[in-house]
């Protein structure tokens, strides 16, 4: 199977200026990508995971010939991104946003349209095309495709924006974040359609996400990045594996009057254990995740449960599960996670 | 494979087309304004002055048909820097820039013919909504003079094209969304004398208004509105200026555009 993208050492920085007075300004250097390296294969589903600002979007970009880096080189079935940026723009298919994008006044299938002019598509062929990937997305079973997109939904968005990637047959998708913010049946839809068009059309699909069910669901491989490093990369179930020998101890408890990081800094106080995630819940809960050795789930559960008390919290569930590549994407992005990096195959 | 610029005039085209089909009273604002842009400068004339004095002043016969013409031609001129010089900043706005650029083509190509349709047809819609009044006050001359501005319009647009794209590669070229367009289309016009006639603006503005494209279809019109038979020899001497200002400014823009295009992407504007 040969390689469908290759990235090499990419280096990114942007540049801007802080406003201190009248005259005087600050530069600011931040560096999105510091040598990021991965190869994704044709016909593969490979996702890019990692948390909000870790340089998963400025990665995409370079590989969609959106952006130039200040380093390295990334090349698509062979061509390079900034020398050859024609060539490459001919084989992929992006999808950036779900929210925007198009023509608010014309409506689905005339945005299609317009785009699939724009890709250079016959009048024959993109008319085809277009039927194609309207039946494809499911826009027509919502009677979506002849309604203005300014009355579209984010999940008609998030259809629509997929079906312009797909409209001109491209053997490679880059996809950012196609589900953010749908609903689960949208959201499962697109998730369905990506594994489809990889094992049953053969399609490259680079997809970026921060959610982990959906990259354990849809990818064949993924790499984490965090602050701009590529951290792990391989399959799901190797990256799993890195922590198989532990198991995750889950409370649920009534939101605290004191804040959530009191309290992640207590336990991890009080067990000497930093593989501990505190997060908000609805109605009024919040969660505590802590990585531990097993057989040593009671004792674990018992202090975090003693501690709560202390501070005038209700537990309401207990659970100890298997950890989940959440679970491994904690433990690697979070402060002092440089200890779990692996790179597999 | 790749997209011609054929293509991508079409696209551009029919995008056009959809959007006045979806939106019809847009459609028909753009055709009454003149009107109503010629209603208002005529009515504050009057109420400082008199139409005679105006016709005297500016040696025309019919000041009406002068303000509707001048109206016009005001109203292309914005519509081109509309076009042009804000293309980048609408497209990064509802998010369409970076699927732009990733047309398989150069992305200068994009940038630069993409915004020639609206600029042609916000032209034609200009200056056709004046002809019934002209073809009521001058009848078939009229019209025939009016087709002639609308061509001379075209050729003013060549250079003003130019103009608004070295804009647009501003625009490009810094990440934000300030709406340079908007700030310079007033000046824009006013050293171009269609508010004023360009010798009562001080000299430094003068100065400026000789390189300003619209000032010369502003002149054009002015010849046609004033004589009946237009003085070919002014006229020629205008085209020759027009045609400097279009090598001229074209010239830069492209070299600007590709610059400023490699820039955008190396500091993520796009």
């Amino acid at each position: 199977m040969g390689l469908a993208i290759e990235a090499r050492n990419l280096v990114k920085k942007y540049v801007s200026y802080e406003r201190r007075g009248f005259l005087r300004r600050r530069k600011l250097i931040v560096e999105a990508l510091r040598g990021v390296s991965f190869s994704v294969k044709k016909g593969e589903v490979f996702g890019l995971l990692g948390p909000n600002g870790a340089g998963k979007t400025t990665t995409i970009k370079i590989i969609a010939t959106l952006l130039i880096p200040d380093g390295g080189y990334a090349k698509v079935l062979g061509h390079d991104v900034v020398e050859e940026a024609e060539k490459v723009r001919e084989v992929i298919g992006v999808a950036l946003s779900v929210e925007k994008g198009f023509f608010w006044a014309l409506t689905g299938r005339e945005n299609l349209k317009y785009f699939g002019m724009l890709r250079g598509l016959k009048d024959h062929e993109l008319e085809q095309r277009m039927e194609y990937v309207i039946r494809l997305v499911g826009l027509d079973e919502l009677n979506a495709a002849d309604k203005p997109y300014e009355e579209y939904s984010l999940g008609m968005r998030a259809r629509l924006s997929l079906a312009r990637a797909l409209l001109p047959n491209p053997p490679i998708l880059l996809l950012d974040e196609p589900t953010v913010g749908l609903d689960p049946p949208s959201a499962r839809t697109i998730r369905n359609l990506l594994v489809d068009l990889a094992h049953k059309e053969n399609k490259t699909v680079m997809v970026t996400t921060h959610n982990m069910f959906e990259a354990e669901m849809i990818c064949d491989r993924v790499a984490i990045i965090n602050e701009g490093k590529i951290i792990a990369i391989g399959r799901v179930p190797d990256l799993k594996r890195m922590v198989s020998n532990r198991v995750a101890i889950e409370l649920i408890f009534s939101t605290p009057s004191t804040s959530l990081n009191t309290i992640e800094e207590k336990v991890s106080r009080y067990l000497s254990i930093s593989e501990i995630n505190v997060e908000p819940l609805k109605e009024g809960k919040a969660k505590i995740r802590i990585i531990g050795k097993p057989g040593e789930e009671e004792i674990i559960a018992s202090k975090v449960i003693e501690i709560l008390y202390s501070m005038n919290v209700k537990v309401h569930h207990v659970h100890v599960q298997e950890p989940t590549l959440e679970d491994v994407f904690i433990l690697m992005t979070k402060k002092g996670g440089e200890k779990w990096v692996r790179v597999f195959g | 494979m790749g997209t011609s610029v054929w293509m991508i005039l079409r696209a551009n085209f029919y995008s056009l087309v959809c959007w006045y089909k979806n939106n019809k009273w847009l459609l028909v604002s753009i055709v009454i304004w003149p009107y109503l842009m010629s209603f208002v400068i005529l009515a504050m004339g009057v109420l400082y002055g008199s139409l005679e004095s105006f016709k005297e002043r500016l040696s025309i016969a019919n000041p009406v048909l002068y303000v509707l013409t001048t109206s016009a031609i005001a109203m292309s001129s914005v519509g081109i820097i509309d076009a042009v010089a804000n293309f980048t900043i609408y497209h990064r706005w509802i998010g369409t820039l970076p699927y732009l650029v990733m047309t398989p083509t150069k992305t200068y190509k994009v940038l630069l013919f993409s915004s020639i349709p609206e600029s042609m047809i916000n032209i034609t819609l200009s200056v056709v909504a004046i002809i019934p009044a002209v073809a009521y006050f001058e009848g078939l001359l009229g019209v025939a003079k009016v087709t002639m501005v609308l061509l001379i319009v075209y050729i003013g647009m060549m250079p003003l094209l130019g103009l608004s794209i070295l804009i647009a590669s501003f625009t490009l070229g810094i990440k934000g969304e300030e709406d340079v367009a908007s700030s310079l289309t007033p000046f824009i016009l006013l050293v171009s004398g269609v508010f004023y006639p360009i010798e009562i603006l001080p000299r430094i503005l003068q100065y400026v208004s000789t390189i300003m494209p619209t000032r010369y279809v502003i002149e054009v019109a002015r010849i046609l509105a004033t004589y009946a038979i237009p003085e070919a020899k002014l006229l020629f001497a205008l085209l020759y200026l027009l045609a400097i200002l279009t090598i001229g400014y074209n010239s830069i823009s492209a070299l600007t555009l590709r610059s400023i295009e490699k820039w955008a992407k190396k500091r993520g504007g796009i």
